[in-house]
Formats: C-alpha cells, sequence, structure tokens
C-alpha cells in the first residue's frame, strides 16, 4: 500500500477538499487534507506528500505564501505544488492581487472552476 | 432704422457734440434725440473738456478745428480717462491730413463737413455697433469669469508659452498655491507636480490633427495639501480656426468620494462573488464524483437529474463572473482615456470581426455606405465594445436568412450608429426594460438563446460615460434598430 503516492490537498472549502480526495482515492492516491495554510505545513511535516494541491485564497496564510515556502525549503522544495487560482481578476482590492500567480512558484497552475478530470490528468503526470 | 437690441442700447447712449458751429450743435442735438439718445453740447474744447470729466460718456462727436483748445488736444484726455468712449472727429474741408492724424490718436472713426443726416446716422449707428461688442465681450468675459471662479472644479489655462492666462480659486486651492497671484506666472511657478507639468507639455505638443484629453490621476496630496484627496486631472489643448494650438485648459475635479465609494462596492461585489463562486465550485465538484459513480453507482434518471443540476449551478457560476465584470467596468468608466476616434475605421473593424459568425448562422451582415463621419471623443476599447455587443445582439436574436444592417450617419451634434436587424423584435412594454441589468425577455423565441442580461446595460453605462445615448425602434416580428449616438468634438 505504501507506494500508493501521497497528495496533499489543502483548501479552506471542506466540500471542495472531499470531492477532490474522493476523485484521488479512485485514482489510486492516498490523501491528507488540510484547510488553511498553518494546517498545510503540519501535515507535511507529519507525512512528506508527493503532490500539493494548494488553494490561494486561504485564511491563515494564502496559497502563494505556503508555495513560496515550500519552495524555498531545501527539505521540500522537490514537492510538486499545484496552485488552484480561483482569484479573478477584478478582485483589485484583496492583498491576493499584489502577488499574481505568475510570479510564485508553482509547479502548475489550475483555474477554478476546477475541471476534475484535467486536474486528476495533471496529478497523474507529475507523480508517475 | 435699428433694431431692437440696438434701442435697448440707445436708450442709455449718451453723446456729446463738441462743436464751435452753433449750426452743427443744434441739427446734432435734433436729429440725434430724434433719434432717442441722450445728447449734450459743449461750444469749445474747454467746456467740452469739463463735461467729459464730470460724466462718461459712450459716443463724443468732435471737431477737430475750433478756437481755443482744439480737438486734437481734447481727444488723448478721453482716451486715457475714459478708454470705452467712442470718438468721432468732425473735419472742416475734408481735411484728410487731420483725420488720419486723430485717428491715430485713437479717434474711432471721422465724418466731414458739411454732412447730411444721412451721414451722421450712419457714422453714429456704426459707433453704436462698435459699443455694442465692446459690451457684449466685456459681458461675456464678467459672465465667464464668474462662472469659471464659482465652479467647484479647478480650471486653469496657459498660453502657448505655459504662462498661466487663468486659474480659480479652487483650481489655486487644490494644489495648494501660497502666492498672491498666479495669472502671468509661468507655469512651473504655480504647479509644482512634475506629472501635471508633463501632461501639459504633451497637450501643447500634440500634432494638430490629433485632439486627445490626456487624463490623471494624483493622490496622496501629490498635488495640494490634502493628504485624502484623489483628484483627476483632464488637460486638452485649445485652438484657433486654423487649428493651430494656442494653449491649454486643464479641469481639476475631485473623484475622493467616488473613489471610496468606487471601492467598497468594488470590495462588496467581489467579496459577494467570491463566496457565491466557491460555493458553487464546490457543489459542482461533488456532482462531479458523484455522477463519477465515487459514492455508489446511479441510475439513468438520477444521472439525468444530477447533470442538470450541474448545467444551473454552472450558469450561477458564469452570472457572478460576468457581475464581477460589470463592477470592473463600471469603476474603470470614471477615469478612462478618451481619444478623437474615427468610426467609420471602427464599424469595418466590427463588422469584419462579426462576419464568420453571421455567415454560420446564415445571416446577412451588411455595412451600408457611410457618408464621411466627424470624429469623436472616446475610449477605443469601450465604444468597440458598444458596437460589438450591438452586433451580437443582433444576429444572436435574428434566424437564418435574416439580414443584420449597420448604417451611420450625422445627427445634429451627434455622430449615430445603428444596427438594425429582421429578428423576432421587442414589444413595447420590453423596451422599457432591456437596458435594466439582469432584464431579459422571456418568452418561447429567447428561452434558448443564452445570456446573462447585463450586454445592454453596460453597452447604455458606457454611452453615457461618453454623453451618448442609445433608443431603439422595434416591432414583435419585425425587428429592432438600435440607434447609438455619441456627440462630435468641438461641437
Amino acid at each position: 500500500m505504501s507506494d500508493k503516492k501521497l497528495v496533499l490537498v489543502v483548501d479552506d472549502d471542506p466540500d471542495l477538499v472531499e470531492a477532490i480526495c474522493m476523485k484521488l482515492e479512485s485514482e489510486n492516491f492516498r490523501t491528507a487534507k488540510a484547510y488553511d495554510g498553518v494546517q498545510a505545513w503540519e501535515r507535511i511535516k507529519e507525512e512528506r506528500p508527493d503532490l500539493v494541491i494548494l488553494d490561494v485564497m486561504m485564511p491563515n496564510k494564502n496559497g502563494y505564501v505556503v508555495c513560496d515556502e515550500i519552495k524555498n525549503d531545501p527539505q521540500y522544495k522537490d514537492i510538486t505544488v499545484v496552485l488552484l487560482t480561483a482569484v479573478g481578476e477584478a478582485v483589485t482590492s484583496t492583498s491576493y492581487t499584489h502577488m499574481d500567480g505568475k510570479t510564485a512558484l508553482a509547479d502548475e497552475f489550475i483555474p477554478k472552476p476546477i475541471d476534475l478530470d484535467n486536474l486528476m490528468e495533471i496529478v497523474k503526470d507529475y507523480t508517475s | 432704422m435699428v433694431d431692437k437690441a440696438e434701442s435697448e442700447l440707445l436708450h442709455k447712449a449718451r453723446v456729446l457734440v463738441v462743436d464751435d458751429e452753433k449750426r452743427i450743435r443744434d441739427g446734432c442735438h435734433r436729429m440725434l434725440t430724434q433719434e432717442g439718445f441722450d445728447v449734450a453740447v459743449a461750444e469749445t474744447g474747454d467746456i467740452g473738456l469739463k463735461m467729459i470729466e464730470k460724466e462718461h460718456f459712450d459716443i463724443i462727436l468732435l471737431d477737430l478745428m475750433m478756437p481755443g483748445m482744439p480737438g486734437m488736444e481734447v481727444l488723448p484726455y478721453v482716451k486715457s480717462h475714459h478708454p470705452d468712449t467712442v470718438v468721432v472727429v468732425i473735419t472742416g474741408y475734408a481735411t484728410l491730413e487731420h483725420a488720419i492724424e486723430a485717428m491715430k490718436n485713437g479717434a474711432f472713426d471721422f465724418i466731414s463737413k458739411p454732412f447730411s443726416p444721412q451721414d451722421l446716422r450712419e457714422v453714429v449707428d456704426k459707433a453704436i455697433k462698435y459699443i455694442r461688442t465692446l459690451q457684449d465681450i466685456a459681458t461675456e468675459k464678467s459672465r465667464m469669469r464668474v462662472l469659471i471662479n464659482h465652479l467647484a472644479d479647478g480650471v486653469m489655462a496657459t498660453d502657448a508659452q505655459k504662462n498661466v492666462a487663468l486659474a480659480n480659486p479652487a483650481f489655486l486651492k487644490m494644489i495648494g498655491f501660497k502666492g498672491k497671484e498666479a495669472i502671468g506666472l509661468s507655469l512651473t511657478e504655480v504647479v509644482q507636480n512634475e506629472r501635471l507639468n508633463e501632461i501639459i507639455d504633451q497637450a501643447l505638443a500634440m500634432p494638430s490633427d490629433q485632439f486627445t484629453e490626456i487624463i490623471e490621476e494624483f493622490e496622496h496630496g501629490e498635488l495640494g495639501d490634502d493628504k485624502e484627496a484623489v483628484l483627476a486631472a483632464r488637460c486638452i489643448p485649445f485652438r484657433d480656426r486654423l487649428n493651430r494650438t494656442l494653449g491649454t485648459v486643464t479641469v481639476l475635479h475631485d473623484i475622493t468620494a467616488l473613489k471610496k465609494m468606487d471601492q467598497l462596492k468594488s470590495d462588496f461585489v467581489s467579496m459577494v462573488a467570491h463566496e457565491l463562486k466557491s460555493p458553487m465550485n464546490s457543489v459542482m465538484a461533488l456532482i462531479k464524483v458523484l455522477r463519477d459513480g465515487l459514492a455508489g453507482k446511479l441510475n439513468e434518471k438520477q444521472q439525468d437529474i444530477l447533470g442538470r443540476i450541474s448545467e444551473r449551478v454552472k450558469a450561477l457560476s458564469e452570472l457572478s463572473a460576468d457581475l464581477l465584470d460589470l463592477a470592473k467596468i463600471e469603476s474603470g468608466l470614471i477615469t478612462q482615456e478618451k481619444e478623437k476616434l474615427e468610426l467609420g475605421e471602427i464599424l469595418e473593424a466590427m463588422v469584419d470581426f462579426h462576419r464568420a459568425k453571421a455567415r454560420d448562422k446564415g445571416i446577412e451582415l451588411v455595412l451600408a455606405p457611410m457618408p464621411q463621419l466627424p470624429p469623436v471623443l472616446g475610449n477605443r476599447h469601450n465604444i468597440e465594445e458598444v458596437i460589438s455587443n450591438l452586433v451580437s445582439n443582433a444576429i444572436k436574436y435574428t434566424c437564418q436568412g435574416g439580414r443584420v444592417e449597420i448604417s451611420s450617419g450625422v445627427e445634429g451634434r451627434y455622430v449615430r450608429i445603428s444596427v438594425k436587424d429582421t429578428g423576432i423584435g421587442i414589444s413595447k412594454k420590453d423596451q422599457a426594460r432591456i437596458f435594466d441589468r439582469f432584464y431579459r425577455v422571456k418568452d418561447d423565441n429567447t428561452r434558448s438563446i443564452p445570456g446573462t442580461g447585463l450586454g445592454l446595460s453596460i453597452v447604455k453605462s458606457i454611452l453615457e460615460a461618453h454623453n451618448g445615448m442609445i433608443t431603439v425602434e422595434s416591432e414583435p416580428g419585425q425587428g429592432s434598430t438600435f440607434h447609438v449616438y455619441i456627440p462630435i468634438i468641438n461641437s
């Protein structure tokens, strides 16, 4: 069983986390769940995931910050990070717009609303 | 004869006749009194001078050759003490030399003895017309001064050499000017801010075939002392009839409150849209795992129902995206850059753009021959969006084999663009509401046509921001025609 790859899903919406995890498990992945940036780090330290699916807009440390922390950490920088970028271009006044997704160090960007089948393809590509 | 406007002036017009010949004094007095003037006479230059010292005359008829003080000596006094007084000199024996000398010294005209009542009437009429023009200019100046000084917006004009020709109190307050008098100073002495100086330079340097309003925003106390203020500066060159740049006009508009409101609105809409979109995305993802059979196998009916739920949620998600777009567009309209636009080119480009879609649907898309259209002042992207929206609607609501025609023309101060289709038409009741946000005509014809009901409200907002308008003519089943009006530059 331990040869199954571990994917950490981080989003502040438990229902979305649930749906993504169900889909991942059906594709033979093991999953871990976190609902904000701080929890994400707790999970990563408990068990190093092979890939992290990370939402941008989250309380307690947003996705960009977590992504950059992972990518700048010598121990964890090889973990694949897929960012979910739902933040609309129209959000002019939130702190999220100061960091355009493209400047972050993520390996892949998936726009919300998520196409689950597309997400599965990407996860499989990176973990095979 | 004198017209009405002139006669109003005549009641007030005072004429002084200075001549040593009684016959002339009496003649002038009689004739001018009949014409409705208030006439005074003086028989020598000295007496005349004393009367001029005491009161103002609109017109002075002055004999040049008099014993004692000659008229030529009276003239400089009049010009220096009563610059508005019009002096007509009376010369004996048609001595042209004297007349020319008098004109050089500021006389308005001359009349040579002997003259007929008709000659006198003509010369006085001419003088009255001149006075009236001067008064008109003075009235206009005074009206402009009062108007400009009482505007809440800051207004400043420079000449071509960048000297300040006019600056109202609001302008000086907004830029925090501490000096006594700004008029006559060079621009850099009055305006410290580099960016504001630059846009004025740009406006002055603008080639004569270009007419663009330059817009910049200033905040954080960049211009004046108020750190909170957000000011929108609009700068345009003004030109003479030969299109030579004479100077610039800069208008400062305080948009602080507008900006704050805008920010609030934008935050609110973004927040709402995000709060709507997120759950809907989750719902869609959950439906997806259900439909993929990850929570147990579904029967056909269950699959079908979940498919329909999914479609409805997706439509809602798209609506919230449109709502965000609308908020974005509307907040952008306030300070968007406008330039001189040739609508002919834009129309051709837009028709080309939609040609493929029309062809696919079997609709004839026609751009009617265009007259020479005068340029308008507008934001290119916005105006393109207006035309694109109307053409795409026309195609959307017209059946196969139909026709969409775009025509244009000049109507009064506006360029008119009309988009006429042979589509399903709009009832009178719906016509009143189609420009409202989110309003969609709902009947058997439109049920299957997708849309959010925001397109025409965006079009209307854009046109309003351009001081234009949109109207519609339609009969159900007879097609619709939308008319767009955009104001012509310099009208």
